[in-house]
C-alpha cells in the first residue's frame, strides 16, 4: 500500500500456451489503466496472435473503457479470422458482458482461469472475489432508490461500447422520449448532440422516424438522401455522410432510438448494422427491466406496503422499549426470536403487540 | 474464522428465489436502514454488516424459507458465526474503492 498506488493499481502479463497468448490482467481497468491494456492487446493482434484470451480472474473492476479497449481487440481479431476469448470466474464481470452484448462478440468461459495452466498453488491462497464498481450501475435497476440516472449510465456505456465495435462510427448517441419530448441521453461528442438536436428541431430525421415509427433507418449516403429535406443538409454542414438510427422498444412499443453517425458514406457494413442492431436490443432490455421494475405501480404499492409494515414494526419496538425497558436492540431481538420460535411473520407480532396497547394496558402474550 | 464462503449471504438468496430488490424491499420493511447497493455488498462479503444489520438480513431471509415450507437456516449474529460478526454499528472495513 504505497501512496501512488491508485496510479499502478493494474497489470498485464502475457503467457503463450498451445498457440495462444493468454493475457491475464490483475488490479482495475479504468480510464487511466485502459490505454495501456489498449495498447499491450493491440500489439498482441499487431504481433500475428490470432487467438486471445484474456483472463480476467485477478480483474477487480473494469469500466466502460476497458470494455471499449475489448470491443476493439475483439473486433480487430474477427477480422483476421481470430478468436477472443473472456475466462473469469468473476460473477458480476461475466453478468455485465452478457448484458452488454458481449457475449455475442466474444467466447465466454466462465469459472476458468488461465492461472490453471501456470499451477493452481498460485491461485490456491485467493478466493475468488466479486467486483464492485460500474457494473453495479448496470444491473442495479431492481432498486428502489434508482432512478433515471443509471439507465442514463447504463446507456452511456452502451453509446461507448457501440462506438467501439461498431467498425464504421464516428459518433454514436442515445435518444429517449421523455415525457412526450425526444431528448438525447448520452452521446460520444458535442457533434453528435447537436446532429440529435438538429433532428428534434426540424421534426424529421432517421433518429426521429426509428423513436416514432419503431424499425430502423439506414441513410447510407446523405449526397443521396432525399427522405428528410430539412434535416439533411445541416447533417451534411456538420460534415456527416451516412446515418444508422435503431429503434429502442420497451414491450415493443417505440422510445426512442440509437443513432450511428459516420463521416465517410457507405460506412456501414452488414456486419455493423448487425452490431447496432444487437446493441440496440440491449438498450431496449435494460429499458425494458428498468421500466418493469422503476415505473411499475406495483412497485410503488409494495413500497407502500413494506413503508407501513416497517412502521408498525418501529412501534412494536417503542412499545416494548417503553413497558419493558428494553433497548432499542433488545426490543428488535425480542421481536425477532418470537417470529423465529413460532415459525410466523415478525410483522404479524408487531401488529399483535401495536393493536392490543390500542385496546388496553395488558397483553396476556407478554 | 468460519469456513462459510464470503458471499454465503447472497448463496442463501439465491435458495431463497429472491432478486436483490425483492430482498432489499423485505429488509427495508423490517426496519433495515442500508441502501440497495450496501446491501449487496453485505451479501457478498465486500462490505461486513453491523450486527443488527446481520441479523435483519438474516430474519428476512428466514422469513423466506419459512414462507416456502423450509425452517430457518440463515445463523443470526449471536449463534455460531457470532465471532464473525463486528459489535459496532460501523461499516466494515471493505475493500472500498481506492
Amino acid at each position: 500500500m504505497t501512496p501512488d498506488r491508485a496510479l499502478s493499481d493494474f497489470s498485464v502479463a502475457a503467457s503463450f500456451v498451445d498457440g495462444q497468448v493468454i493475457l491475464a490482467l490483475e488490479g482495475e481497468v479504468d480510464i487511466m489503466s485502459a490505454p495501456e491494456f489498449g495498447a499491450f492487446f493491440e500489439t498482441m493482434i499487431d504481433r500475428g496472435h490470432r487467438s486471445v484470451v484474456l483472463d480476467l480472474a485477478r480483474l477487480r473492476f473494469m469500466d466502460a473503457s476497458g470494455l471499449a479497449v475489448i470491443a476493439r481487440g475483439a473486433d480487430r481479431l474477427e477480422v483476421t479470422g481470430g478468436t477472443l476469448t473472456i475466462r473469469t470466474p468473476i460473477a458480476m464481470i461475466g453478468r455485465m458482458l452478457a448484458i452488454t452484448g458481449f457475449a455475442r462478440l466474444v467466447e465466454l468461459e466462465p469459472g476458468q482461469s488461465a492461472y490453471g495452466h501456470l499451477g493452481p498453488e498460485q491461485v490456491a491462497d485467493r478466493p475468488p472475489t466479486r467486483s464492485y464498481g460500474m457494473t453495479k450501475g448496470i444491473t442495479k435497476f431492481t432498486s428502489i432508490h434508482s432512478g433515471d440516472e443509471l439507465i442514463d449510465g447504463a446507456l452511456r456505456m452502451a453509446v461507448a461500447l457501440a462506438g467501439a465495435a461498431v467498425g464504421g462510427a464516428d459518433g454514436v448517441s442515445v435518444s429517449l422520449r421523455r415525457r412526450g419530448v425526444l431528448t438525447t441521453v448520452a452521446a460520444t461528442d458535442g457533434t453528435i448532440s447537436s446532429m440529435d438536436a438538429n433532428q428534434y428541431e426540424t421534426g424529421e430525421g432517421p433518429c426521429v422516424d426509428a423513436s416514432t415509427e419503431g424499425h430502423w433507418f439506414h441513410a447510407e449516403s446523405l449526397e443521396r438522401e432525399t427522405r428528410w429535406p430539412a434535416f439533411t443538409p445541416r447533417a451534411r454542414a456538420l460534415g456527416i455522410q451516412a446515418i444508422l438510427s435503431s429503434p429502442l422498444l420497451v414491450e415493443e412499443h417505440p422510445v426512442g432510438a440509437l443513432n450511428i453517425y459516420s463521416l465517410t458514406p457507405s460506412a456501414f457494413s452488414v456486419r455493423d448494422q448487425e452490431l447496432a442492431a444487437a446493441f440496440a436490443a440491449q438498450a431496449s432490455s435494460l429499458l425494458s427491466d428498468a421500466e418493469a421494475s422503476l415505473n411499475d405501480d406495483d412497485l410503488s404499492i409494495r413500497f407502500q406496503g413494506a413503508l407501513r409494515t416497517r412502521e408498525v414494526i418501529a412501534q412494536a419496538q417503542g412499545i416494548l422499549m417503553e413497558r419493558d425497558g428494553l433497548s432499542e436492540n433488545d426490543a428488535y431481538g425480542a421481536l425477532r426470536r418470537f417470529s423465529l420460535g413460532n415459525g410466523r411473520p415478525l410483522y404479524e407480532r408487531a401488529t399483535h403487540i401495536v393493536a392490543s396497547t390500542r385496546r388496553g394496558p395488558t397483553d396476556p402474550d407478554e | 474464522m468460519s469456513d462459510a464462503p464470503p458471499d454465503v449471504l447472497d448463496l442463501f438468496r439465491i435458495d431463497a428465489a429472491l432478486s436483490h430488490g425483492d430482498l432489499w424491499l423485505r429488509y427495508f420493511e423490517l426496519g433495515g436502514m442500508s441502501t440497495g447497493l450496501q446491501l449487496e455488498a453485505y451479501l457478498y462479503g465486500a462490505l461486513r454488516p453491523s450486527r443488527h444489520d446481520h441479523d435483519i438480513i438474516a430474519h428476512a431471509l428466514n422469513e423466506r424459507f419459512v414462507e416456502l415450507g423450509g425452517n430457518h437456516p440463515v445463523p443470526y449474529a449471536d449463534d455460531e458465526i457470532g465471532d464473525e460478526i463486528s459489535d459496532d454499528v460501523s461499516p466494515g472495513p471493505g475493500p472500498g474503492p481506492s
